[in-house]
């Protein structure tokens, strides 16, 4: 799906259709902004020229008038944009006080989305003084929470210290000079873990829409997601049990009339037992190399090295996940962020790190096809309820060849699998390309982030003979 | 349909005639074949068989022959009945003269005939290699004629009027006059060659199969013998196992090849146990080199569809020390930059590939003896997995 971004096309690509209030989206996704689509504040809005596409040659007949009046044009629309005064009224602003050794900001004015789903509540000892000892819940922000919203212009935040203006002396509810960009970036960067790269990366996710809450929980307060919900282990029912023990009879029994594996002649064919007699469990034979991510790793680690960086840094929640700040349910997306120049591509030890604590999805159902609707709804492409994968399995075809003689055993077998709703049929080339564990890793590169899912092959259970 | 056999339907032979063509000469996945004997004579172990309801199927084991070259550290096999019957089932090996079916000899045989009855996958490739500069040469005319168009209407001060840009998808080859004239002398030409006695064409080529290949054929399905080039007698197992790897160690020093063949990190053992898992699983395995990647996985054959998966494949050394006393420098064994694996991810995503990425484990000496190397069971301490990378775009998944 994401192919398609990249496929090179002659046609040059007209922005989309935006929503001319929508002041925050950006056109597409590696071109910057179409500066000539913002509302600017002053002077009536300039003429929108059509984005094209910049000659890579002078024309040979010479003359580039044209082309440089195509440039003008769009670099006074991006000045102009730039110059604009950031327009959001003083009565929708949230009010805060940064407290630098807590590295926190405490909300005293609360407005719109910042009490929606950013911030957290913590509970602090009240330090005015004639009030009494006691202890106050009251909303607190994290330092990129904080710092998106003052680059929004949605937050005035002052530092705590600061003089603070008398009552007479105070505007529209401010209590004293809050802080510019420049000033709360200076403080805020470096605090709580916080570099340049995680606040990029967290603000392009805000922007977009993403609910974007810590991994590691800074303090003991903060809302941490209710655990995945634990694998299923291996089914003990009865049925299960015999199969296995089927299993293993059948296994001592092949090896004793066939000899043990022997590594010279690793594929051993029997006519007589019809081993190995076609191509499907021929294919299967020839699996006996230690293979998939449930083989142990014997990695031995330097013992003096460094702490890997590649640790889940941010959940992300999709903006059509109900998102509940108090109880957050489990994340759609864990990210791990790293800078791209002085970090390498994680190391096998540590990706296994990293997806021993994310759980297994099922295989992706493919999207349905609805027919266009005017109400415009599309149906969310959950994964179906039946947890049973739907990857064929030759081991029951092997046993039905053994039991043809007793088919009432198999349909008593077999009728509890039928039991369950049909689950739609698995592309298997989808499921191969999604994996069955995703973590997101966000290379950033001085400012240019890119974002990569590496999923856990699935390759295993998927064959193709 | 085989792009070297003659097509006498025509156009007829396209879409599903062709697929079918291809589904018949290609059916088999893997060089061995299953027969179930239909004679009409008594056999007891058949009707014996068949109470058990297992039918009765004997194997057919084509048992090729190839040769040894150490230059090329290749397996080659110069039989052309043997080369097609490897290429057929299981898409192994690669012409040396073609671009990966042995196709020469048949591409000489139509040069001698009329011209441009029957195209090879080379011929193919050239013209539409052709096709494809013609259709740039128009396009980059038109975005000039365009640029020129809108130059001159600003400087009138008037609109552009919009100049038609081709695109690849509609674009058709307009046949020059030019390549029709040079047409004509030719089939006088060809009239007077076909009235000389032509003498038998010796196909020249050979089939080249990789040592991995190569193994996977002589190990698990017994049906490739390698002849030695000094001796010229079939090499035995033990013998292909030692050379098969020795082929990486003796271009060391000599001081170094000696304790090198009982190394775990050998090049060709690595890249066995790569092989061997994709090939187990049903995949057609070729080199992706072209791609940046070591691995192409096709579902049953390049003729079928374009691959789906690019392998890169990576080893990990068990014990760090291992690594820092190798003599032998194994591809992509460190982790390497974030601008490398953009790269090759953009390169393959540009030909709708998605990238795996191997993971190979390599034993540590301290935890195996060295002295397992001497025979294929070393290859169980090995282990892989693998890991799908794919670009994550946050604006397209907010859904």
């Amino acid at each position: 799906m994401d192919d398609n971004l990249e496929r090179p096309t002659s046609k040059s690509q007209l922005p989309p259709a935006e929503h001319p209030e929508d002041e925050q989206s950006s056109g597409d996704e590696d071109q910057g902004p179409d500066w000539t689509k913002l509302p600017s504040v002053s002077g009536p809005r300039p003429v929108i020229p059509k984005r094209g596409e910049k000659d890579f040659e002078p024309i040979a007949a010479g003359g580039s008038g044209y082309q440089r009046h195509v440039l003008d044009r769009s670099r006074s629309a991006m000045f102009d944009a730039l110059r604009a005064a950031p327009s959001i009224s003083s009565k929708s602003a949230s009010h805060a006080v940064w407290y630098p050794e807590l590295a926190r900001a405490h909300v005293t004015i609360a407005r719109g989305v910042v009490v929606a789903n950013m911030g957290h509540s913590v509970a602090r000892p009240s330090l005015d003084p004639g009030v009494s000892q006691k202890v106050q819940k009251r909303l607190e922000l994290l330092p990129e929470e904080a710092l998106y919203l003052i680059e929004r212009g949605a937050l005035f935040c002052r530092k705590a210290g600061e003089p603070v203006l008398a009552e007479e002396e105070r505007l529209d509810e401010m209590e004293g000079a809050p802080m510019s960009v420049q000033q709360a970036f200076a403080e805020m960067i470096g605090k709580e873990d916080l570099t340049l790269e995680k606040y990029q990366v967290y603000a392009y996710l805000k922007r977009l829409g993403y609910a974007v809450t810590r991994a590691k929980p800074p303090t003991s307060e903060y809302p941490v997601p209710t655990p995945y919900p634990s694998a299923a282990s291996p089914s003990t029912t009865i049925f299960a049990r015999l199969r296995n023990l089927f299993r293993s009879f059948v296994f001592g029994l092949r090896n004793l009339l066939l000899g043990s594996f022997d590594w010279r002649r690793p594929i051993k064919f029997s006519r007589w037992l019809h081993h190995n007699m076609d191509y499907t469990s021929l294919s299967k034979s020839l699996r006996f190399l230690p293979s998939g991510h449930d083989v142990p790793l014997h990695i031995k680690t330097k013992s003096g090295a460094p702490p890997s960086p590649y640790e889940i840094f941010y959940h992300l929640y999709k903006p059509s996940t109900p998102f509940k700040k108090t109880a957050p349910p489990p994340p759609d997306f864990s990210v791990v962020v790293v800078n791209a120049r002085t970090t390498p591509i994680p190391s096998l030890h540590e990706l296994s790190t990293l997806f021993g604590v994310l759980p297994e999805l099922p295989p992706p159902v493919p999207r349905k096809r609805q027919a266009f609707t005017p109400g415009g709804s599309k149906t969310p492409t959950a994964p179906p309820p039946v947890p049973t994968s739907v990857a064929p399995s030759s081991e029951a075809s092997s046993w039905r060849k053994l039991f043809q003689w007793a088919p009432s055993c198999m349909t008593k077998q077999s009728s509890p699998e039928k039991a369950q709703p049909q689950a739609p049929r698995t592309n298997p080339f989808l499921a191969l390309k999604t994996g069955n564990k995703i973590i997101v890793i966000a290379a950033v590169d001085a400012g240019t982030t890119t974002f990569f899912r590496f999923g856990q092959g699935v390759f295993k259970e998927w064959p193709m003979l | 349909m085989s792009l070297i056999t003659p097509n006498r339907r025509g156009g007829a032979n396209k879409g599903g005639a062709r697929r079918n063509e291809n589904n018949r000469i290609y059916g088999l996945p893997l060089p061995l074949e299953f027969s179930t004997p239909a004679t009409a004579r008594f056999h007891p172990a058949r009707h014996i068989l068949g109470l058990f309801g297992i039918p009765d199927t004997r194997i057919l084991n084509p048992h090729c022959e190839g040769t040894f070259d150490p230059l090329t550290c290749s397996v080659w096999v110069t039989n052309s009945k043997d080369s097609t019957i490897l290429w057929r089932r299981g898409f192994f090996g690669k012409g040396d003269l073609s671009r990966s079916e042995p196709s020469w000899h048949t591409r000489q045989m139509t040069a001698r005939k009329a011209a441009g009855k029957f195209l090879t996958s080379e011929e193919i490739r050239e013209k539409r290699r052709a096709e494809r500069k013609q259709f740039k040469l128009d396009r980059a005319a038109a975005l000039a004629q365009a640029a020129a168009e809108a130059e001159a209407a600003f400087a009138e001060g008037r609109e552009a009027a919009p100049v038609a840009i081709p695109s690849g998808a509609t674009w058709k080859p307009q046949a020059h006059p030019t390549a029709e004239d040079s047409r004509s002398p030719t089939p006088a030409l060809t009239e007077e060659v076909e009235q000389e006695p032509e003498e038998p064409l010796e196909d020249l080529e050979h089939l080249q199969l990789t040592l991995q290949e190569a193994f996977f054929l002589i190990w698990n399905f017994n049906c490739l013998t390698v002849i030695d080039p000094a001796t010229n007698e079939p090499m035995s197992l033990q013998q292909i196992w030692s050379t098969f790897r020795s082929v990486y160690c003796d271009k060391l020093p000599p001081p170094l090849s000696e304790p090198a063949m009982k190394r775990f990190d050998n090049p060709f053992l690595v890249n066995y146990v790569a092989y061997h898992y994709f090939r187990s699983l049903g995949w057609v395995v070729k080199g992706g080199i072209k791609f940046c990647v070591d691995l192409l996985l096709y579902k049953r054959g390049p003729v079928f569809h374009h691959a789906e998966f690019a392998v890169l494949v990576m080893p990990v050394y068990e014990d760090p020390a291992d690594q820092e006393s190798s003599p032998f420098t194994l591809a992509n064994a460190e982790p390497f930059s974030w601008s490398w694996l953009s790269t090759v991810n953009r390169v393959n995503s540009q030909v709708q590939k998605t990238l795996i990425l191997a993971y190979v484990t390599i034993p540590a000496s301290s935890r195996v003896s060295c002295d397992q190397t001497m025979s294929p069971a070393c290859l169980a301490h090995y282990s892989i997995r693998e890991v799908v990378l794919r670009r994550f775009l946050p604006a397209r998944m907010r859904d």
